[in-house]
């Protein structure tokens, strides 16, 4: 685990204020992985995706623009991306729950204005963390935001139980 | 500057380290749901660490109560068992909604940090501390350390003045707020209230601070004042050791002022909280159900005032009215004055005291196309039940006209 340099995946585009009940319908919630896939593949109907997980072997990115994953805390919607093979989060701004359960379950969540309406579903997309920048197929680049220092800790980690464990070891 | 009283609070409990923007702070309760407290067994197991304070914790089986499925009755079961083998000093089963039960206990007070694994825990600053939702790992990571990390967040002043006339709650400012402001016009912020004149009763108080998060904020606080004292006065039987004065004075990025007198019932339409109007503009929309309970509005003044609308009258013929106490005291309390036989002799169904409807985990969920007005907090599409269904947000009060109508009703003509 720990922070990747380079990540690449296909965009799976979203909109404003996509909240957890509706990428992950609560009915879904289970500590069985294969219903909280299941779930996962609900949300995505819901929300209007046009794929259904054809793209998952080349890794997922979601884009998506202000307020992502509001509502409610239920940690079963970040597991089921992690179930589904999401590498990161892009989005112009998030919920700060749902931006801390990212990180706490190590998967980045990269601020971006801009790109959002510049792709699509299943576009190919590159980002450099170290560089802080994201290039699309056609080679046009776009800022990140910098990760605050104790993000970047929790996600060079792994997320924030090995976190905890680095900690409890220096204590 | 600019982070308010809550910023205050951070700073009297940081424990002097700090990493990026985040400090690392004390936390002094913590509140998790049974769903959450099973996501995190696990990982709990496989660091074989004892839970920081045992005192300092409520586990509620509240989501699953009682559970309505083998795979949530097995949830359950962990739950209880992880309680009994850690010896936490407080569980509730079947008592009530967390956030209710949080409140009502003699555990939070002013100038607290007190997290939640819920979103809804922002609650609890109604009585004056700082009180935020996080998700399990953030909670697993306070149960075996005592800390968590916090940014000082931006605040917004929120001033109230005056009193709330009868046909209006704190639900109604809370909607307007939100309608002010939108889905995420208080992220990451701190929303403080100032009672100008005290007129806010409690209950209404608690259902304000539990809707910020539907802005995005990071939580909610009443500035501590006689309505506070009052009500941790009766809970507790005498004021306690809470920190009721906080020196300086706390600095703002924003003020908002709400004159109550000036507005009229508001609602919410499908599907966002912040989709805000006036009852009026939607009168007459025909409902399907009506569904008074939460942790927002199924407290003892919503049953309240629900109780005395529905009083000697019957719903509309084909209409479903739920109602839900948000606890078993509250419950005990509203069947003592009359309300509980009040609303069943109306044709309510009275469910026990838990979440239920409010997330579609169980009892009166919705089906395709149908409409439910509901005194809870989300109305996101596909969250009571079918993806077709549509969920209207109002007051108990505006619940009530709409259960004898069967129709959108605005609360003054029954009044």
């Amino acid at each position: 685990m720990g922070l990747q340099e380079v990540i690449t995946g296909r965009v799976w585009r979203l909109g404003d204020n996509v909240n957890t009940d509706i990428l992950h319908p609560p009915s879904y919630f289970s500590l069985d992985g294969s219903k909280v896939e299941e779930g996962l593949r609900e949300g995505m109907q819901r929300l209007g995706t046009d794929f259904r997980g054809e793209y998952v072997g080349d890794g997922l990115v979601i884009v998506a623009g202000e307020n992502m994953g509001c509502g409610s805390s239920r940690e079963t919607s970040v597991r089921a991306l992690c179930i589904g093979g999401v590498k990161a989060v892009v989005a112009s701004s998030f919920a700060r729950i749902f931006y801390r359960n990212l990180a706490n379950l190590g998967i980045p969540p990269l601020e971006c204005r801009g790109i959002r309406d510049q792709v699509k579903d299943g576009d190919l997309i590159r980002i450099s963390i170290k560089d802080r920048f994201i290039e699309l197929d056609d080679a046009r680049h776009f800022p990140i935001s910098p990760l605050d220092q104790h993000i970047e800790r929790i996600l060079e980690c792994g997320g924030l139980v090995p976190y905890l464990r680095r900690i409890l070891d220096e204590i | 500057m600019g982070n308010g009283l809550t910023g205050d609070i951070i700073q009297a409990h940081a424990d002097g380290r700090k990493e990026g923007e985040y400090l690392s702070v004390r936390v002094d309760f913590v509140l998790l749901p049974d769903y959450a407290l099973a996501l995190l067994l696990t990982d709990l197991r496989e660091l074989r660490r004892d839970v920081w304070n045992r005192e300092k914790v409520l586990v509620a089986v509240d989501h699953f109560a009682p559970p309505s499925t083998v795979e949530r009755a097995n949830l359950v079961k962990r739950v209880l068992s992880f309680v009994k083998e850690e010896g936490i000093s407080h569980c509730s089963l079947y008592g009530g909604i967390c956030h209710q039960l949080l409140a009502e206990g003699p555990w939070v007070g002013p100038g607290m940090v007190v997290l939640g694994a819920d979103s809804h825990t922002t609650t609890a600053g109604a009585l004056g501390c700082l009180a935020t939702g996080l998700g399990s790992t953030d909670i697993l990571y306070t149960l075996i350390t005592g800390r968590t990390w916090l940014r000082p967040p931006e605040a917004v002043r929120v001033n109230l003045k005056g009193k709330l006339p009868p046909y209006l709650m704190g639900k109604d400012i809370a909607l307007e707020l939100l309608g002010r402001v939108g889905e995420s016009g208080f992220l990451s912020q701190a929303v403080e209230f100032y009672d100008l004149e005290g007129m806010i009763p409690m209950d209404d108080r608690l259902a304000l601070c539990n809707m910020v998060v539907e802005g995005g904020a990071k939580n909610g606080l009443f500035h501590p004042d006689d309505v506070t004292r009052g009500y941790i006065e009766g809970r507790n039987g005498h004021s306690g050791q809470w920190k009721w004065t906080f020196d300086g004075d706390p600095q703002y990025r924003g003020i908002m002022e709400v004159n109550p007198s000036s507005l009229n019932p508001q609602l919410a339409l499908p599907h966002s909280p912040s989709q805000v109007v006036d009852v009026e503009e939607a009168k007459g929309e025909v409902i399907h159900q009506v569904f008074i309970g939460s942790c927002t509005g199924g407290r003892f003044r919503d049953l309240e005032v629900a109780a005395a609308s529905l009083k000697g009258k019957k719903v509309a013929p084909g209409l479903r009215l739920l109602v839900t106490p948000a606890s078993v005291k509250i419950y005990q309390e509203a069947m003592e004055r009359g309300y509980i036989q009040a609303i069943v002799e109306a044709g309510g169904v009275v469910l026990n005291p838990s979440c239920g409807p409010c997330g579609g985990i169980d009892k009166g969920i919705l089906g395709a196309g149908e409409r439910c007005l509901s005194t809870s907090n989300r109305n996101y599409r596909g969250r009571m039940g079918d993806p077709s269904s549509m969920v209207y947000l109002a007051s108990p009060l505006t619940a009530a006209a709409t259960a004898l109508r069967g129709e959108i009703t605005d609360p003054r003509e029954l009044l």
